[in-house]
Formats: C-alpha cells, structure tokens, sequence
C-alpha cells in the first residue's frame, strides 16, 4: 500500500529545440484522484503519455507500481493495469460503432472474459446513464456522452490507475459536472486511482491534490487549499465609479487588479481583509467603494501570484493616445428573430438581443447551443433564414463589402497565417482592410505595442506562445479601428495571465473607445467579465441579464451556495441528495449545494451529516458562480425537455 | 467594376498576392517538390523514357547449329537487339520470358539449314513479350523485317542473283521526317513531362492554398473582411501562375535547353503567355476541387482523380484521332489538349498565333467557365 501509484522524478521531455516538460517531479497515492492543472502547451499531455507507457522521454524517471517504465517492456508489464483516455472528444473510439460496439471491442481488446465483461457493460452504462442509447453510432453522441463512453471503455478492463487527459474540455459545464460526479463515484466504487488533467483552474477543487503546471514547470503541488494557502491575501470585490478612472489606480497599488462587468476584483496579496480595504481606499483616492465582498482569493488568483513572483509581467504596454470615449447610447449590434435551418435543424431559432456602443456583451452556451451560428450571421458569413441582424446600423443581408470595414472578427482557432511572421500578418489584413502605408505604418506599431509583440515582429505567428498568438489575432483583427467587435471562444487554451491581459485589452476597447464587443465562451468564469449576458439554449435566447442579475435570480429561486468540507465526499453527497438537496456535488473533498434557508442549514447540517458517520470540517457560504447559475438554469431546461418528450 | 480599380482594391489584390507568396517560399517541402518535377523528373523523362526499341534482349533456341540457324541468329543487332544467349530447351525459353530476363525469344527448328538449301518452305518462329505492348510491336515488326530480309537473300542467292539484290523498277518509298528530324524522342518526352508537371502545379497549388486556409479557420476570417470572393481567389491564381512560369523557365532554359538542344523555334513571349492563360484555367480546376475537398489530403488525391483523365484526354499519350467517338468530345473539355497542340506547335514547328488563336480561345472560353463555377461554388459555401 505503501508503494505509490506514480512516482516521477526529474521528468524531461523535449521535441526539437522545444522544451516540453522540464524536470517534472510528482509522486500520486494510490486511491488518489490527482489533478494536473495548466494551460495548452504546459508539459500536461506529455508527462501523462510517458506514464502510460506511450512516450520516449529524454530524462528523469517515470514509476508506476513501483516498476519503472523506461522500456517497451517494462511499459507492457505495466499497461494491463492502466487505462488511458487521450486527448480529444472521443479520438479514441470507432465513430461508426454503436455505443455497445465500442465498449464490446476494448472489453476484448483487453481480453476481458465474456461472462464479465457483459457484467460490467451493463454496470457501466447504468451508471453513465448511456445503456438506453446501446445501439447508437458513437459519431451521433453529445460531446458530453462521447466522454462519458470514453470513460466506460477506459474503464472496462477494471485498471487500477486511469489516466485520463482533458476529458472535460470542449465539453459544456452541464455535462462537466455529470462527468466529474461519474468519475468520483466510480473511483470511489472501484478503488481506481485517477491522474487527469484539465485546463479549466475553476476545476482544480475536484481534485484530492493537484500539480499546477506551467511552462514546462510545476509551479506548486499540494491539495487545492494547501495551494490557495501559499499565497496569503484577500480577494476584494466592489464597485468604485466612474470604473475606467478607479482601474487605473487600482493597478498602480494592485498588480492583480479586473474589471468585471461593472465590478472591480483586486486580490491584495499579503493582506487580510481590514487592511486590504484600507489600502484599495488608500488607492482609489476619494473614489468610495461600493458593495465590498471580501473573501478568500482563488486558486487562480494565486496561480497568477506565483507566476508574477517569478517574473511574469501583467501590465500590457497600452498606448496612452486612448480617446476619451464618445458618450454613445448608439446600438452597435442588434438581432432581430435571427434563425437559420440546416436542414430541419434549427441552428438558431428567433435569437433576440441588442448590444450598445462599448459594452462587452456575452454570448453563453454549451457546443451547439447556436452561438456560433449567431455570430457568423451577425458577421455575415452566414445568411440567416429569416430574421434581421443590424450591426453598426446596417442589415447584414444587404450590407455590401464597406459594412465588413466596421467590423473586427476572431474566430475559434486565432485564425492567423502561421507560417507569416508577426509583422507580415499585421500588413496584410492592414492591407486588407485598404489601409494606406503611412495608416498601415501606425497601425502596426499600436499593434504591437497593445499586443507587447515588441521583439516577436519577425517571429513566425505559429512559434508564438498561446497568449501573444491570441492577442496578435486580436490585434489583426483590430488593425482598422472597428467600431463593432466579434470575438468567437477568444481564450481556450490560453494561461491565466494571457488570458487576464486579454481581457484587460477588451476593457480598454470598451470603456475607453467605444467599441461594442460580442463575445462567446464556454469558460464560465470569463462570462463573469461581461457587462451583459445572453444565454443559449438549442437554438434559443433563454435568459437575458447581467451576470448578477442571473445570479440574483438563481439565488432566489434555489437558494444560496454553501459548501461543506467533509472527510468521505462522496457518501456524504448520497446523504445529502437523499435529504432533499438534489442540487448537491462533488468537489473534491468538498461538497456543494444549493440552500433555501443558508443560515439554518449551515447550523443544521454538520450535526445531521454526523449521524451518517461523516465529519464536516467546515461548513461555509460562497458566492454563486456564473458556472452555478449555467448549470441550474440549463439543467432546468433539459428537465423540462425530457418531460416534453 | 469602379471599386475593382480603386487604389484599395489593388492594394488588396497586391497584399494577397505578395501573402500567397511567401506562403508559397515558406512551404520548404513543398518546394522542394516543386523544383525536383520542374528540373529532375523533367531530366530524367527526357533522357530515360524512350519509346524506342533499343538493345533488346533475345535468345536463340537453335534446333538446327547450322550455318544458316547461326547467320540468321547473328542478324539480330545492336541498337535494337543484343543477343542474350541461347536457351537450351522451350521451356527454359519460356522461363527466360516469364521472368523477363528477355524480350523475345527466336526459335529455329531442327533441319533448318538443309531445308532451307533445298529451296523449302521453313518457318522459325520469334516469341515476344508485349506486356508494353509498343516495344512488343517493334521487337516482332524488326524481327519479321530480319527474318524476311534474310529469307529474300538466300532466294536471290538460290536464283543466282547475288547478293546485289533485284534490278529492275522498284518502288522506292522516301519519308521525310519534319520537326524532329532524327526522331529524338527526349524532346517529346520532355515537353510532354513539362506539360504534365505545369499541369500537377496549376491543381495541386492553388487547391492546396485554398483548402490550408479553409483547415486553418483563416477563410472565415477573410470572408468578414470586405474581400470579394474574386480578390480572395483571384490572388491565389496570379501567385501560382507566376510561380509556375518560372518553373517553366528553368525546365526550358536550364533542363530541355541546354541538355536536349530543344529547338524552341516559335516565339517564347507567345509560349509564355499560353501557358500563363493555362495555368489560369486549370487553377480554376484546382480552386473547384478546394471547394470540394476537406483537407490537405482530399485535395492530393482530387489531384489525381482530375489530373489522369485530363493526361489521358489531351492527346499526349494517344492521338485523340485513335479514341472513340465519345472520348474525343470528352478531349473538346480538356484544357491540355489545347495547351499541347500550342506547346508542341511553338516549340517545335514555330507556329503563331495565326494558327493557334483557335485553340487560345477555346482555352480563355474554359478557364472562364471553371473559374466562375469555382467562384460560384466557393460563394455558396461560404455566402
């Protein structure tokens, strides 16, 4: 029991010239469900393929049971006992197979015994809630039932470590959450221990312990409270008018200092809470702070922290020549009963909504809820069935080409030409958009000044990390002053700090020049920075608000958020959903749930719990997330659904 | 058509054009390729390929070891054949031809000689492989012209001519041969080589831009920029064209040139802009199947699927005269055909545009067509 389940040391692993993972150590426990948090690029993939045995690696040595994996054949006398789900929505299974199929062909490509493996075919799919589905071709599944049957094919020859890389990305937070419960409650069952990866830092609290991953690096190992404790200080949350003058100030005295919507987020690093309001008062300089929540910072926050500790720059190198914004109460985007068919298929189905000049709009919902469809309407790639999009006063349908002068567009993947240097790429949509030399000139350079490209300008577009690649695409798509701005799932991938100079560069768009941004994500937490928010659901508008607006609404509808730290999570979330809290989930070791009367069950509760035999280490109300409020909303709607159906 | 030549339209088709490219330079592998087919396959199908019966490999199954079995035996020559041995038994003949080892083999019967002495009638009897079938024809037509040659010796030699042959009126058939006077088949090859590679590029180049942006997410992209359809694939086919003329260049002036002696009799401003009006129309050919394909993959093998039929409809390899009635229309639609009769005309006869204007027109009038349904489906796509 002792011998650990992973034990790596000094792991290294190089392509090329490019340093992948540099010296990586990490020792996982068996029963264990251990997390590697980090962004695209990070060294994640590359250390989970080593320790399933698939990947040659330069340095350092990789254990598992106590048997080094070095070898092919040290790698074979391990593989029986691991399951490994790759990267990718369902790249490991046989589109053209049924659900049943597939589960058939691992179950004997692992020599599984007929007798068991229907056994546990049965069992399985049970419990992903898959068996009524047997017959249907993998290719026809949701993203989130794709990964639920990659699970149960990983799963189907009983290994004792799983090894499963990303499985949540790409996957809205509905079917997120159904997955992580699966996964816990089969760990938990079977005794299986779990190394998984994850992109997602709001993630990280699903985890016993978790490794923070950047670069290459490990930056932090520990569980996730062990982590947040690393970096002592308070997360500050208010409201300071007018916003764009109290920002500034803010991050004179706050490195880590965000606009969301209408609010202000400061993590005050190394303060509690009296003195970091002092200081933000101190900071804001006469402009009084509304509405203060002051609480424990999250694990992004300190993520972020340790990052800037050793060295990471925050501040983008914006240019000063902003204008003074132009008071607009002009709508820079409206669409009208927006719909497009495919087929019999309604992409989008009468999609309303309207956007003035400088606000930053969010568009909210999971893979083929529309919001693509919505915004190549909008944009005019796409002719809508019916319905009208206007979008810096034009209609999109008989718009000619001058109206696309007024628009800026990125899509999913930064569509820029990777084999162009920074530079070339900046020329040619200046060219593009008919801009003269001398314009192309000054564009360039605001550019690459707003980007902090300074240094890359030869550099080939596709050798850029993640976070520069983005805001350069950014950038091309800004290079002749739209006045309307399209960002299509603008940050996947992309590290904490990329993503936090991103948004910070979408601040400035808005509050300083003016310019309307629409925005789609799935991320949750970025929704949060939205001053407005559209949420989608197959086709449809279902909610439309400001993001504490919909958390209002949710809160008095379902109650209050709290949380309740429990030494056996998962029989304490049986216990809870049997007491009438259906709304309760796992979070590591840690269990969430929606509470009508907060006051009376954060009394009442640790003493029920404790006459099913579980301790509640603490018990405590957090503030609802964007990702709560998705969740409750959308599993609503597909309630009622089914009940329709 | 006024916002077409206005300084930012030109200055779009410019930066597109300039962007395709260094795309283009950057691509090393591709390069790579390019340069090989416009030099080293264009050498190679000069030098190597030849449609000429040339040291054919033959064997004797003498059944006769007489002097007229060996004098017949010994007349089969360099260049065409090369004597190979005999062999000592039919089966072992055959064997030599299964395995290849020969191309044909020449059978005398036993009694041959004496037979032949006394004035009989005798037959051998020359086994050949046509597995290409060409050289097969060649090797038996030689052959039979050496047995009879030799057959009409022995007669005049019986008849007591002497070996001066018959006098008296013969008909003497005289062939002039015009535009390749020694039958030089490196210059056919090598233009035909050269057609097919200009060809190869004019698809594969500008489908594969096509579909890298549509891989790439960049066609979105440029769609919400205010591009027309036109100025984002117009740009790809002026990139490619130049690309391809000077390739052109060095397989002329650098390969067929200087190795071959290729006359180049016609005017080469005349060839040049041909090829250039050809390239368009198969880069529309190109563009078309980039609407069609997916990726990078799908495109290779579109490649293949247009380019064969277009090889095997252009006359390069079969004069259409020879295909059947519904194969010859099909040979009306084959840009090729037309680029083949103008190449193999300047460069070799020195034709001019007095001649040649209606295979031109017929060329412009297809690569219009193909270039608008490639516009026309690219708009569907993607409007």
């Amino acid at each position: 029991m002792d011998t650990p389940a992973i034990r790596v040391e000094g792991f290294t692993k190089r392509y090329g010239k490019r340093v992948a993972a540099d010296g990586l150590s990490l020792t996982v426990q068996a029963g264990e469900i251990y997390g590697l948090v980090g962004a695209d690029g990070a060294g994640k993939s590359s250390l989970m393929k080593a320790v399933a045995g698939v990947l040659a690696f330069d340095a350092g040595t990789v254990e598992v049971f106590g048997t080094r994996v070095d070898s092919e054949r040290s790698a074979e006398q391990v593989k029986r006992r691991i399951g490994f789900l790759p990267q990718g929505l369902g790249l490991n299974l046989y589109p053209d197979l049924s659900i049943e199929e597939n589960v058939d062909f691992f179950g004997r490509l692992r020599g599984v015994p007929a007798a068991e493996l229907l056994e546990r075919k049965r069992q399985l799919l049970e419990m992903t809630r898959l068996d009524s589905f047997r017959a249907r071709p993998m290719r026809q599944l949701s993203g989130g039932m794709k990964q639920k049957l990659g699970l149960v094919c990983t799963l189907i020859h009983e290994p004792d470590l799983v090894i499963l890389d990303e499985p949540t990305t790409g996957v809205d937070p509905v079917s997120r959450r159904d997955f992580w419960a699966i996964l816990g409650k089969l760990l938990e069952e079977k005794g299986v221990t779990a190394l998984v990866s994850t992109a997602y830092l709001d993630e990280a609290d699903r985890f016993h312990r978790v490794s923070l991953f950047h670069e290459g690096k490990v930056m932090g190992e520990g569980t996730p409270a062990e982590l947040v404790a690393t970096v002592p200080g308070t997360l500050a949350l208010f409201r300071a008018e007018p916003q764009a003058e109290a920002l500034p100030r803010l991050k004179a005295a706050f490195p880590q200092t965000e606009a969301m919507g209408a609010w202000l987020r400061v993590f005050a690093e190394g303060l509690d809470a009296p003195r970091a309001r002092e200081a933000v008062d101190k900071a804001l300089a006469g402009i009084p702070p509304t509405d203060w929540f002051a609480r424990e910072p999250e694990l992004e926050d300190v993520f972020v922290a340790m990052l800037r500790q050793r060295g990471a720059k925050l501040e983008s190198a914006f240019p000063a020549d902003s204008r003074v914004p132009a008071a607009s109460t002009d709508l820079a985007i409206e669409a009208r009963g927006l719909t497009r068919l495919f087929g019999d298929f309604r992409a989008a189905d009468a999609v309303s909504f309207s956007v003035p000049q400088g606000e930053i709009f969010g568009l909210l919902g999971a893979n083929g809820a529309g919001k693509t469809t919505v915004i190549k309407m909008l944009t005019g790639i796409l002719k809508p069935s019916s319905g009208e999009g206007r979008v810096a006063g034009a209609d999109m349908r008989s718009a000619g080409l001058a109206i696309k002068e007024r628009i800026g567009y990125m899509s999913q993947a930064f569509s820029l030409y990777h084999d162009l240097s920074v530079i070339e790429n900046i020329r040619l949509y200046a060219g593009i958009y008919g801009l003269d030399g001398r314009q192309a000139q000054r564009r360039s350079d605001w550019v690459i000044g707003m980007a902090g490209l300074a240094g890359f300008e030869n550099d080939a577009a596709g050798r850029l990390p993640m976070g520069l690649r983005q805001r350069l695409a950014l950038g091309c798509a800004l290079v002749h002053e739209p006045r309307v701005l399209f960002l299509d799932e603008p940050t996947s991938g992309v590290d904490p700090i990329g993503r936090r100079m991103f948004w910070d560069i979408l601040f400035h768009l808005s509050r300083r020049e003016g310019v309307a941004i629409l925005v789609t994500t799935h991320y949750m937490s970025e929704a949060e920075h939205c001053d407005h928010l559209a949420l989608m659901y197959a086709g449809r508008v279902v909610a439309d608000a400001s993001p504490e607006a919909m958390k209002a609404e949710v809160s008095a509808e379902s109650g209050q958020l709290l949380e309740l730290r429990v030494d056996r999570p998962v029989p304490a979330q049986a216990a809870l959903r049997a007491a009438g809290f259906a709304s309760a989930t796992l979070h590591g070791r840690a269990v969430h749930l929606l509470s009508r009367d907060a006051a009376g069950d954060l009394a009442r509760l640790p003493g029920k719990l404790a006459e099913a035999g579980i301790t509640v280490q603490s018990a405590t109300l957090r503030p609802l997330s964007m990702e709560d409020v998705f969740v409750q909303r959308i599993t609503a709607l597909e309630a009622a659904d089914r009940k329709a159906s | 058509m006024n916002a077409f030549f206005s300084g930012a339209s030109l200055r779009r088709l410019r930066v597109m054009t300039h962007k395709e490219l260094l795309q283009l330079f950057r691509d090393v592998a591709l390069m790579v390729f390019f340069l090989y087919a416009f030099t080293g396959d264009i050498y190679i199908a000069a030098s190597g390929v030849s449609m000429q019966l040339k040291n054919a490999a033959i064997a004797t199954l003498d059944g006769d070891h007489s002097l007229a079995s060996r004098e017949l035996a010994s007349r089969f020559q360099p260049p065409y054949f090369q004597a190979a041995g005999s062999a000592g038994t039919p089966q072992q003949a055959i064997r030599h031809l299964d395995d290849g080892d020969v191309m044909a083999v020449l059978d005398i019967p036993p009694r041959f000689g004496e037979r032949l002495a006394r004035g009989e009638q005798v037959a051998v009897q020359l086994q050949v492989d046509t597995s290409n079938s060409v050289l097969g024809f060649l090797a038996s037509s030689y052959g039979a012209q050496i047995v009879g040659r030799y057959g009409l010796e022995v007669a005049a030699l019986r008849e007591g001519l002497g070996s001066g042959g018959i006098s008296g009126p013969v008909i003497q058939a005289d062939t002039r041969i015009w535009y390749n006077p020694n039958q030089n088949d490196a210059w056919f090859m090598g233009i035909s080589e050269l057609l097919t590679v200009i060809t190869l590029f004019a698809i594969l180049l500008p489908a594969a831009a096509m579909v890298r942006e549509k891989e790439r997410g960049t066609i979105e992209q440029l769609m919400v920029t205010p591009l027309s359809a036109f100025q984002i694939l117009f740009p790809k086919v002026i990139a490619m064209t130049l690309v391809i003329l000077a390739g052109t260049a060095i397989a002329l002036f650098g390969v067929l040139g200087p190795g071959f002696d290729l006359p180049m009799r016609g005017s080469l401003v005349l060839f040049f802009l041909i090829t250039a009006l050809y390239v368009f129309t198969t880069a529309g050919l190109g563009l078309l199947a980039a609407t069609v394909a997916r990726n990078l993959a799908q495109v290779g093998m579109l490649t293949v699927v247009i380019l064969m039929p277009m090889l095997l409809l252009s006359g390069a390899w079969t004069p259409i005269e020879a295909m059947p009635e519904w194969m010859r229309i099909l040979a009306w639609i084959s840009p090729l055909h037309y680029f083949l009769d103008a190449a193999y005309g300047i460069l070799l006869k020195g034709t001019g545009m007095d001649l040649l204007w209606d295979s031109v027109l017929a060329m412009g009038l297809l690569g219009v067509v193909v270039f608008g349904a490639g516009m026309g489906r690219f708009g569907r796509q993607f409007g």
